[in-house]
């Protein structure tokens, strides 16, 4: 078990490089926006009108009364 | 989440008779008006249709765009550029404030159309502060082409000068962010320690192994404690000096004293450290804070709140030439021109023109008011009908809009003194235990004086009050979030309790139980041959010529008619020619000579008729319609045993309509922020604890000094700040789910409480006599907290009470035949 003399004082070591890491990142503003980034994944851009399958876009062109 | 009876875009009703469709994935979707159809086409050929299924419900009239898209080419202007921006190299930035965001969709909008929009290099957008960071190549875009896009999205953007951009909030986050990762990993690193010290405890260690690990735990926990448990001694601290201890002290204690003791160990080669409780501890303690923090900074920020209020942009007159600058840019003196439809930017005086002028926001005043050369105007308020020239005597924070902000801030600081009932216990509680252990230290230096410090010690671990600490805010956490899912946002929690023990409700009128527009109550018809469908159809082609706001409530035609000539006469009304025939609009004398004599009972209506040829054809009475749910939501309140008010800065006969409409007894009328403050103060010192619920400027004060607040979030953005709640959409029902849940959860917070108190009642004679091993206290201390955490969570399951259905729409007022179709809002 004496390895863990040495393993800990290590871990301990990457830990201290990972909160560093951390305050940095947040320093730097990369957590500033907590809310927007859980949904970029789910949130990507449609198809352009251009290539929509059926081509529907465009055709409601029939225009509501001037005002 | 989108599926609406309203707007698709904007989530308003649709009007009746009006036929504008968006075709969204290939299904017709019904909008409101050409301004929503035009931002949904705009969302939908720039392929962001997603946006409209993963945005949250919408707040209706949120996001419906202005019609004034030339306002933006101003700040095309180099010296804009020079006001708002700043320049590097060939590349500007600047801060904007995006109005109307309400979710994490809407920044995505932004972000991605601005950074299609050819020119604009990249776009941040902060969803907590509001505000947008665009980069752009000044040759190819200006900063007008940049605020345009996003008025084009139907925001309403706003932008900021430089200096004007300190984010106190982001600051706290990031702290907060720090000490709360400092605490999770202390906690984790900590804990695996623990259990190769644990399993010792059982199958034996090798001493240095143990004393190693001691130590190890040791150098984790000490930032924990110093630097994620900072703010808790801190609060201590405060609570000490001000001798009103709170929760704050026996957590510095419990962490303090558990460190201590720890520490004590690990050098004497003691029996038990506590290191793994300390982490954990402060641990959720910290998350709680969070999760408060983050509530918290939902509400709206308040600098913003006031400069919605104002124009973007002046037409300032010197000497010989006039020129549009930046609002910011007034001093007092300066003169200042005002079209109708614009905001006053400053307070001042008129010196020339006559014009209505509508103080709604500030006074509660829903009737415009007649201003002459040499009237004072207040910044804020908006000219109606005539071009005027103002001198400045006062601009940004000196103006009365600013003294309001500041009355309600102060009015917020100085609210009735209100102890918390977990800080409360906690004081008593912390009294005791410290008695309670030097009672124990000196009767074991009597008995045995090598333990005494030892036992005293693990009396003050046993008492830790974790699952005390941690009783009202999971409860509060648990609640926030379950109630934010039934349209509820808490910016406060101590609202929580303030709700739970309310007795009256005071309500203000304008807007929060009426619709808080005016539309056509009824239309009475002289005997023309006029049908009602052409006397408003015909109304309406008038009054689009018109900015006066009861030119709102004709904006929704069957059909549109074409009007030649149209004329606004100042104070009088609008004439013009339609389908060939004269017609004019306005008060009775000005549309006939023989105009009878307005003798019927005032109902707070306003009266507007329709005449031709000197000849009356149609009257229409005018006013601010009740909520669908009103009447059903304040029969909920009264059957929970509330007592409700109303206080309204309105006129007499307007506050009577609505009162009997919905059977308030105590209704008060022209009440000024002051009365209404002085009100809720002789309310509460009689012993009531008052909630408010009001969405006005000159509710701002009152919302303040209540001892809880509620606002609509249509309310004005200064009301918001002020508010301990915020209700989102245009229903009423979330009130009455508030009072039930505010009680639900002081239930459990007793519950919890008598727990907490129960437990460490049991232990501590036993820890005192030395008797607890160090593993049964673990154990113990960890079983507590967990039942007050499960126990909290049981108010995520919360129902809101069951909807009463369409039988609400009786709520309306009775007497209304002439409505033709009344649209229903959920």
């Amino acid at each position: 078990m004496d390895i863990l003399y040495f393993l800990i004082p290590l871990g301990l070591l990457l830990l201290g490089l990972a909160v560093w890491a951390f305050f940095w990142a947040v320093g730097s503003g990369q957590f500033d926006d907590l809310d927007t980034p859980a949904m970029r994944v789910v949130m990507d851009d449609d198809s352009h009108p251009a290539d929509a399958p059926d081509g529907s876009h465009g055709s409601d062109e029939r225009q509501a009364p001037d005002r | 989440m989108a599926t609406l009876d309203g707007c698709f875009h904007c989530a308003l009703p649709i009007p009746a008779n009006c036929d504008f469709t968006v075709e969204i994935d290939g299904k017709p979707k019904p909008v409101c008006c050409p301004g929503c159809k035009a931002v949904a086409e705009l969302i939908r050929d720039a392929g962001m249709t997603r946006y409209y299924t993963l945005r949250d419900t919408p707040t209706p009239g949120l996001g419906r765009p202005d019609a004034t898209a030339d306002e933006w080419q101003v700040f095309d202007r180099d010296d804009m550029l020079e006001a708002f921006a700043e320049r590097e190299g060939d590349r500007a930035s600047a801060s904007i404030f995006a109005g109307g965001m309400y979710c994490a969709a809407c920044s995505w909008l932004i972000e991605t159309t601005l950074t299609k929009t050819p020119g604009i290099l990249s776009a941040d957008v902060n969803p907590v502060t509001h505000r947008v960071l665009v980069t752009w190549r000044p040759g190819e875009i200006g900063l007008g082409g940049v605020l345009g896009v996003l008025s084009g999205l139907g925001y309403k953007p706003q932008p900021l000068a430089p200096d004007a951009d300190a984010r106190p909030e982001l600051v706290e986050q990031r702290a907060a962010l720090k000490r709360l990762l400092v605490a999770s990993i202390g906690m984790m690193q900590v804990m695996m320690f623990a259990v190769g010290l644990y399993s010792g405890q059982f199958q034996g260690i090798d001493e240095n192994m143990q004393r190693f690990l001691r130590f190890v735990s040791l150098f984790v926990t000490t930032p924990v404690v110093f630097y994620s448990a900072r703010p808790f001694f801190a609060g201590a601290m405060r609570g000490v000096r001000a001798r009103r201890p709170g929760m704050d002290l026996p957590v510095s204690i419990a962490i303090g004293g558990a460190y201590l003791a720890s520490v004590y160990s690990t050098f004497t080669g003691g029996a038990e450290v506590w290191f793994d409780s300390v982490t954990m501890f402060v641990f959720f303690l910290t998350l709680g804070r969070f999760l408060e923090m983050r509530a918290r900074h939902r509400s709206v920020d308040r600098s913003a709140a006031l400069s919605s209020l104002m124009p973007n942009t002046v037409t300032r007159i010197d000497a010989d030439e006039t020129r549009v600058v930046p609002a910011s840019q007034l001093v007092a003196g300066d003169r200042v021109r005002v079209r109708p439809g614009e905001a006053i930017p400053a307070d001042g005086v008129i010196e020339s023109g006559t014009t209505a002028i509508d103080e709604s926001v500030l006074t509660g005043e829903s009737q415009a008011q007649l201003k002459r050369p040499g009237d004072a105007i207040v910044a804020g308020s908006v000219n109606l009908d005539g071009v005027i020239e103002m001198r400045v005597r006062h601009t940004g924070v000196d103006t009365t809009l600013g003294t309001i902000g500041r009355l309600s801030e102060r009015a917020r600081y100085a609210r009735p003194a209100f102890v918390q009932l977990s800080d409360k216990i906690a004081s008593y509680f912390v009294v005791a235990i410290l008695i309670l252990a030097a009672g124990v230290a000196g009767a074991w230096y009597l008995v045995d004086a090598e333990r005494a410090f030892v036992v005293t010690l693990s009396v003050l671990v046993v008492t830790c009050p974790c699952a005390l600490a941690l009783a009202t805010p999971a409860a509060f956490a648990a609640a926030g979030s379950r109630l934010s899912e039934l349209h509820l946002l808490i910016t406060n929690g101590n609202a929580v309790e303030a709700l739970s023990r309310a007795t009256h409700v005071v309500f203000d009128k304008t807007g929060t139980l009426t619709r808080g527009m005016p539309s056509v109550l009824r239309v009475t018809l002289f005997d023309t041959g006029l049908d009602e469908t052409r006397a408003r159809n015909i109304a309406a082609a008038l009054e689009t010529a018109s900015t006066h706001p009861i030119a709102r409530a004709f904006s929704k035609p069957s059909a549109a008619l074409a009007v030649s000539e149209p004329k606004v006469v100042v104070g009088e009304g609008v004439e013009g020619i339609v389908e060939g025939r004269h017609w004019r609009l306005g008060s009775p004398a000005f549309v006939a000579a023989d105009a009878p004599d307005d003798t019927e009972i005032d109902d707070g209506a306003t009266r507007v008729f329709l005449g031709t040829d000197g000849r009356l054809a149609a009257r229409f009475d005018i006013g601010d319609e009740l909520r669908p749910d009103a009447r059903h939501a304040l029969n909920e309140l009264k059957r929970i045993g509330l007592d409700l008010a109303l206080l309204s800065g309105d006129r007499e006969p307007a506050v009577k309509r609505v009162a009997a409409a919905l059977d308030i007894r105590d209704a008060r009328a022209r009440c000024s922020p002051k009365d209404k403050l002085e009100a809720i103060h002789a309310l509460q010192s009689a012993g009531a604890t008052v909630v408010m619920v009001g969405d006005g400027i000159n509710d701002a004060p009152v919302l303040a000094g209540a001892d809880a607040s509620i606002a609509p979030s249509h309310a004005a953005l200064l009301a918001q700040t002020s508010a301990d709640i915020l209700m989102l959409g245009e229903s009423l029902e979330p009130l009455v789910t508030a009072f039930r849940a505010a009680r639900q959860t002081m239930r459990i917070v007793r519950q919890n409480m008598a727990w907490a108190i129960g437990y460490n009642l049991s232990a501590v004679p036993l820890a005192a006599a030395g008797l607890v091993p160090p593993w049964a206290a673990a154990i113990g201390m960890s079983a507590s907290s967990l039942i007050v955490v499960l126990n909290a969570l049981r108010l995520s399951r919360f129902e809101a009470p069951p909807r009463n259905d369409r039988a609400s729409s009786a709520g309306r007022i009775a007497s209304r035949p002439g409505r033709s179709r009344e649209p229903l809002v959920r």
